[in-house]
C-alpha cells in the first residue's frame, strides 16, 4: 500500500474515507487474506458438489465395521460399516447451507435494527438497542438448547431459525454505532437538506458504507452458527439422521469411538469445522484491516524495518557525560550567535512501501542555537510534522532516516549524534534534552493517568534519586508555572478546558527543564484567544527558562511574531530560511511571498491577501526540478529542469543571513552550483531498493 | 456514578425480559408438549405433578396475567417445580447440586483464559510485525476448534492414551463432598481436563481482541508522548498502551462470556461434569421443561452478575465513564 500523504496521520484519515466503495476488495491481496478465501471456497464447492462425488451412500451400513482409513475408505467406516468420507460430504453441505442461511437471516435482521436505530435515533434507537443488549447478554447457548428442545425433531429448518433468533444482536449493535457516526458525516447531512426521504438515504448514502462491516458480521455470523449447530447436533438436538458435522460427532460420542480407539471416527468432522472457522477468520482479519488502517500499518512494520528505523551509516558514538543540572545563568538569544545547540545536516526521511520509496523530509539542513525559536513553516504534506517526529526519532515504521546527521551540542561543549543513539542512550536523551509538545493535548495525554501522573513518571524515570515528596512538589511548581491550579493536580485529562490540557501539556514538557522544546502544531486545535494565551506563555517561559524552540506550524503571522528565524518547508525541502524581521519584511522565494500574500497578520501594516494557485504536490509524483515549478508565478524554463540549492542572500549584517532556494537569486550570493539536471531524477520517487 | 445506574436499570430490564421470556416460551411453543410429557410418564407422575405441567404450560384456569404473578411468585420463593429428567427431585434441589461445579469452573476459566490470552495479546500486538505474528494464524485455529470437540481429543490423549487424568465426573467415588483435603484434591485433579479445554478454547478469542486493540492503541499520540518522555519500556507498554487497549475488551465482555459458557456447557457434557451444562442436556434429551427453566434462568442471572462484575471493574479501569 502505498502512502498517499507525507504525515501518518494523515495517510490514515486518507485511507479510512476510502475513495472508492469498493476499495476494501484490496484488502484480499494479502496473503493471509488470500489462503482463507481459498479454504472458503473449498468448503463452498464441496458443499455444492459433496453428495454428487462422495463414494458411497453415507447411512448404508457395511460389514466392514470400525476399518480405519484405508484405500476403499480414506477416512475410515463407522460401527456400523457406513463410510466416513461419504458422511463428511453430505455433512459439509448440511453445515453449510445451515451456517450461511442462519448468518444470512441474522444478518437481515442485525441490518434492518442497527440501521434503523442509528438512523432514526430518539426513542427508536433506546427500544432497538435495549433489545439488542438484551439479547447480546442473555447467554445464547442455553436459550438455543432450550428452543431446540421444544422444537424436537424439526431438522434444519428449526435449527437455522433458532440460531438467526440468538446470533443478531452484536452485529446489530457494531452497525448502530457505525450509522450513528456516518449519519454526522457531511454526505448525510446533504442528502437530508435535499429533502432525499429516509429509506433513500439509508439505502443509498448509508448502507455501501457498511459494507465491510456488515461482511465482517456476516462471516463471524456463519462460523457460530457452524460452531451452534454442530453443538447442538452433537448433543443430539437435531435430527440426527440427517449428516452434517455435528451428527457424525454426535454418533461417534453415543457409539464411544473414543473408547474403541476409532480416532478417524471424530477428527475429520472436526478439522472440516475448525478448518473452516480459521478460513473465515482470516478474511474477516483482511476486512478488519480495512476498516482500521492502523491494523494495516502493524504489518509494514516488519522486523527489517523496525531495527532500520536509521538507515543512514551508524558511527561510534561520543558517549554522553551525564549533564549538570545546573545549567547556569538564562542567556536571551542573540541573533547573529554561534552557540549551536542541535545541528541538522543533509537530512533525508523516506516512507518505505513495498514497492516505492516516498521521500518526505529531502536533505534538510537546519543549526538550532540556544535560546532562538525556529519556526518553521508549511502547508500540510510539505514534511514539517515528519520532520519534527525525525528529530526526536519518534518516526515508526514506514517511515526511516535513510541520509544526514542530528548532532546535539551537550553544554560542556561535548557533541552526541542522536542518530547512532542506542535506545538506552537514546531514553536518558529525551525529555532531559529534548521534549515534544503534540498538536492536540487531547489525543497527547493518557486518558486513564491523572494530570499530575504523567508529569511524575517522566521525573521519576529520569531522576529516581528524587523522593516522592520532592517529585510531587516539582509536579506542584510546574503546574503553577504553566498557570494551572494546584488542586487540578489529580485531575484527569478530560475533565480539564482544551486551553487547560493544552498548558498541562507544556508542564508535562518542561518537567525536567529540557534545552529543546519541539512544539508540533501545539495551539492549532484551540480557539483564537486560548491561541493567543498559550503563545504568551510558552514565550514567557522561554525567556524565564532559557529554552530553545523548534515550532512547527501552517500559521505563519503567528509563527513570523514568536519566532527568531523562520524555515520555509515545501515537498519536503527548505526553501527559505531566514531571520524572521528579515522574511517578513522581504520573503525571498515566490512560495513564501505567496504564503505571506495568503495570511493576515495579527498586527502589521494591511496588505491584499492572493493565496497560492494549485494544490499542495504529490510527493509520489514531484515535479522535475524545482517542487514548486507548476505553482510559481515566476517559474520559467531552467525551473523544470534543476533543483535549486539554497542560495547565501545578502541581508543586514548582524542577522543570519538569508537563504532561498531559488533559481531567481542564482549568482546573486556564493553559493554553490545548481545541480545538473542529471541530478533531478534522483528527486522524484525512487524504484524499491 | 449516573453510568452504574443506568446499567443497573439496564440489567433489571434485561433480567425482566429473560424472566419473561422464560413463562412465554412454553406457551407459545406449537404441538402440546404436556399432553405427550403426561402421556409418557403415565402413570409415574403424582396428581400434583401433572396439575404443576398443566400449569407450566399455560393450560390452567386463571388468566394469563394471573398465571404470570403466579410464576414470580414461585420465582421469588425458589419454587421451580418437580424435574421430570430427576423425577421427584425438585428444581431448585437439582440447581443446587449442579450450579457449584460449573460456577468454580466458569470462573477458574474466564479468569485464566482473560489474563492469559489478554497477556499475549499485549505482546503480541507490542512486538507487531515480529515473528511473533506468526502465532495469530495458529491461535485463530485454536478458537475456531468447537469447545466440545477439543474436549474429546484431550480426553483421547491425556485419560485414554497417557492415561494422566480421569476419562469423566468430577471427583473420585470414594471421597465425600465437602470442605475436606481430600475431596478438593480430588475435585482439582478431575477438573483438570475440563479446565484446560475451556482456557484454551477460549485463550484465541481474548488474544487477537487484545493484539488488534494494542496495535491500535501504539499509534495513539499518547503512547508516542511516553516514549518521547523516555519512560521505561515497560511502563510505556503497560500504564500507557495496554491499560488502554484492554478497555474495549470489558465492553464487549457479554459476548465473550457468552461464548465461553456456551462452550463449556457443552464440554461438561463431554466430561459429564456433575454441573449445570451436563443436567441442561439430561433434561433437555428428557424434555424436562421446568428444569430447562430453572437452568437457563440461573444461568441467565450468572451471567447478568458477571456483566455487572465486569462494568465496575471498566469504571474502575476507565475515569471518563466517572464523571457526571
Amino acid at each position: 500500500m502505498a502512502i498517499t500523504t507525507a504525515t501518518v496521520t494523515e495517510a490514515e484519515t486518507t485511507d479510512s474515507t476510502g475513495t472508492s466503495r469498493f476499495a476494501w476488495l484490496r484488502a484480499f491481496k494479502r496473503p493471509w487474506t488470500l489462503t482463507g478465501i481459498i479454504v472458503v471456497a473449498v468448503f463452498c464447492v464441496l458443499a455444492v458438489i459433496g453428495p454428487w462425488i462422495s463414494p458411497y451412500d453415507p447411512s448404508q451400513v457395511s460389514k466392514t465395521t470400525l476399518a480405519p482409513p484405508s484405500l476403499h475408505h480414506l477416512l475410515g467406516t463407522t460401527q456400523t460399516g457406513q463410510d466416513i468420507l461419504s458422511q463428511m460430504l453430505y455433512g459439509t453441505q448440511v453445515s453449510m447451507i445451515v451456517g450461511v442461511l442462519a448468518a444470512v437471516i441474522a444478518t437481515l435482521l442485525s441490518v434492518i435494527v442497527g440501521l434503523a436505530a442509528g438512523y432514526l435515533g430518539g426513542i427508536s434507537d433506546e427500544v432497538l438497542s435495549l433489545l439488542a443488549n438484551v439479547f447480546l447478554v442473555i447467554p445464547a447457548l442455553p436459550l438455543t438448547v432450550i428452543l431446540a428442545a421444544y422444537l424436537p425433531k424439526t431438522g434444519s429448518f428449526g435449527i437455522i431459525l433458532v440460531i438467526s433468533i440468538t446470533g443478531w444482536a452484536w452485529g446489530a449493535r457494531v452497525l448502530r454505532a457505525q450509522t450513528l457516526s456516518l449519519r454526522k458525516r457531511d454526505f448525510v447531512e446533504a442528502a437530508r437538506a435535499t429533502g432525499e426521504r429516509t429509506s433513500s438515504i439509508i439505502f443509498r448514502d448509508i448502507f455501501p458504507n457498511q459494507v465491510a462491516i456488515i461482511a465482517a458480521s456476516f462471516l463471524g455470523t456463519v462460523t457460530g452458527a457452524i460452531l451452534t449447530q454442530a453443538s447442538l447436533a452433537f448433543l443430539g438436538l437435531t435430527n440426527v439422521t440427517e449428516w452434517s458435522w455435528g451428527t457424525i460427532l454426535y454418533w461417534a460420542q453415543v457409539s464411544s469411538a473414543l473408547l474403541t480407539g476409532a480416532w478417524w471416527w471424530f477428527v475429520p468432522a472436526g478439522l472440516a469445522i475448525a478448518f473452516l472457522g480459521t478460513g473465515l477468520s482470516l478474511v474477516n482479519f483482511g476486512i478488519d484491516e480495512f476498516i482500521n488502517p492502523r491494523l494495516r500499518q502493524a504489518g509494514i512494520g516488519t522486523k527489517k524495518a523496525q531495527r532500520a528505523q536509521v538507515k543512514a551509516k551508524r558511527m561510534r558514538s561520543v558517549k554522553r557525560r551525564t549533564r549538570d543540572h545546573d545549567r547556569g545563568p538564562v542567556v536571551p538569544y542573540r541573533p547573529g550567535s554561534s552557540d549551536v545547540i542541535l545541528e541538522l545536516d543533509g537530512l533525508r526521511v523516506d516512507y518505505v512501501a513495498e514497492s516505492s520509496v516516498t521521500t518526505a523530509v529531502n536533505d534538510v539542513s537546519l543549526t538550532l542555537r540556544r535560546g532562538e525559536v525556529l519556526g518553521i513553516a508549511g502547508e500540510s504534506g510539505s514534511g514539517k510534522s515528519t520532520l519534527a517526529h525525525a528529530i526526536t526519532r519518534l518516526h515508526k515504521p514506514p517511515a526511516e532516516i535513510s541520509a544526514g546527521t542530528m548532532t546535539y551540542h551537550n553544554a560542556d561543549g561535548s557533541t552526541s549524534d542522536i542518530l547512532t543513539m542506542s535506545d538506552d542512550e537514546l531514553r536518558e536523551f529525551r525529555w532531559e534534552e529534548l521534549a515534544i509538545v503534540f498538536q492536540s493535548a487531547m489525543h497527547a495525554l493518557n486518558p486513564i493517568l491523572t494530570v499530575g501522573a504523567q508529569i511524575e513518571d517522566a521525573i521519576k524515570a529520569h531522576r529516581p534519586q528524587m523522593t516522592t515528596h520532592e517529585r510531587a512538589a516539582r509536579v506542584l511548581e510546574l503546574l503553577e508555572l504553566v498557570g494551572i491550579q494546584a488542586d487540578r493536580v489529580s485531575a484527569y485529562p478530560h475533565e480539564l478546558s482544551g486551553g487547560m490540557r493544552q498548558r498541562a501539556m507544556i508542564a508535562v514538557g518542561l518537567a525536567l527543564d529540557p534545552e529543546i522544546i519541539v512544539m508540533d502544531e501545539p495551539t492549532t486545535a484551540l480557539d483564537v484567544v486560548i491561541q493567543r494565551q498559550i503563545v504568551e506563555k510558552i514565550i514567557e517561559l522561554k525567556d524565564r527558562l532559557g529554552f530553545s524552540v523548534i515550532f512547527i506550524t501552517h500559521d505563519l503571522s503567528l509563527l513570523i511574531e514568536m519566532s527568531d528565524t523562520i524555515a520555509v518547508m515545501y515537498a519536503g525541502r527548505v526553501v527559505e530560511l531566514a531571520d524572521a524581521d528579515e522574511f517578513y519584511r522581504n520573503p525571498r522565494h515566490p512560495y513564501s511571498q505567496g504564503l505571506l500574500n495568503s495570511f493576515p497578520t495579527l498586527s502589521g501594516p494591511k496588505r491584499e491577501l492572493t493565496g497560492i494557485p494549485g494544490a499542495p504536490p504529490d510527493l509520489r509524483k514531484l515535479p522535475t526540478g524545482c517542487a514548486f515549478n507548476p505553482r510559481c508565478p515566476l517559474a520559467f524554463d531552467r525551473c523544470t529542469n534543476v533543483v535549486p540549492p539554497l542560495f547565501e542572500l545578502a541581508g543586514r549584517a548582524e542577522w543570519r543571513q538569508a537563504q532561498a532556494a531559488c533559481l531567481l537569486y542564482e549568482g546573486d550570493g556564493q553559493a554553490g552550483q545548481a545541480e545538473d539536471s542529471d541530478d533531478a531524477t534522483d528527486r522524484v520517487p525512487q524504484e524499491a531498493r | 456514578m449516573r453510568v452504574l445506574l443506568r446499567r443497573g436499570f439496564f440489567y433489571l430490564v434485561t433480567a425482566w425480559a429473560a424472566i419473561s421470556l422464560n413463562f412465554l416460551l412454553p406457551r407459545i411453543m406449537p404441538g402440546n408438549p404436556a399432553d405427550a410429557l403426561i402421556e409418557k410418564f403415565h402413570g409415574k407422575l403424582s396428581p400434583t405433578a401433572v396439575q404443576a405441567l398443566r400449569v407450566l404450560f399455560g393450560q390452567s384456569h386463571a388468566s394469563l396475567w394471573q398465571q404470570y404473578l403466579d410464576y414470580w411468585h414461585n420465582i421469588f420463593t425458589g419454587n421451580f417445580g418437580t424435574s421430570y429428567a430427576y423425577y421427584p427431585t425438585p428444581v431448585s434441589d437439582v440447581l443446587g447440586q449442579s450450579i457449584g461445579w460449573t460456577l468454580v469452573l466458569i470462573t477458574v476459566c474466564t479468569v485464566l483464559g482473560f489474563v492469559i490470552g489478554t497477556t499475549l495479546g499485549m505482546i503480541v500486538g507490542w512486538k507487531r510485525g515480529s515473528r511473533l505474528d506468526s502465532l495469530i494464524p495458529i491461535t485463530t485455529l485454536l478458537s475456531s476448534i468447537p469447545y466440545f470437540w477439543f474436549a474429546i481429543c484431550v480426553v483421547l490423549v491425556f485419560a485414554i492414551i497417557l492415561k494422566w487424568f480421569p476419562l469423566s465426573g468430577g471427583y473420585s467415588v470414594t471421597e465425600t463432598i465437602g470442605l475436606n483435603w481430600g475431596f478438593i484434591s480430588s475435585a482439582t485433579y478431575y477438573a483438570v481436563l475440563p479446565a484446560l479445554t475451556i482456557v484454551v478454547a477460549s485463550i484465541g478469542g481474548w488474544l487477537i481482541g487484545m493484539r488488534n486493540m494494542m496495535v491500535t492503541t501504539l499509534s495513539e499520540d499518547y503512547v508516542k508522548l511516553a516514549e518521547a518522555k523516555g519512560l521505561p519500556k515497560r511502563r510505556v507498554m503497560f500504564t500507557y498502551a495496554a491499560r488502554n487497549a484492554m478497555l474495549p475488551s470489558f465492553s464487549s465482555f457479554a459476548m465473550s462470556l457468552g461464548f465461553v459458557v456456551g462452550g463449556s456447557i457443552v464440554t461438561e457434557v463431554v466430561f459429564n461434569y456433575p454441573g449445570i451444562g451436563t443436567v441442561l442436556f439430561k433434561a433437555a434429551q428428557a424434555q424436562d421443561y421446568p428444569l430447562m427453566q430453572g437452568i437457563f434462568l440461573v444461568i441467565t442471572v450468572t451471567v447478568l452478575i458477571a456483566n455487572m462484575l465486569a462494568d465496575l471493574a471498566y469504571v474502575f479501569l476507565d475515569p471518563r465513564t466517572r464523571e457526571g
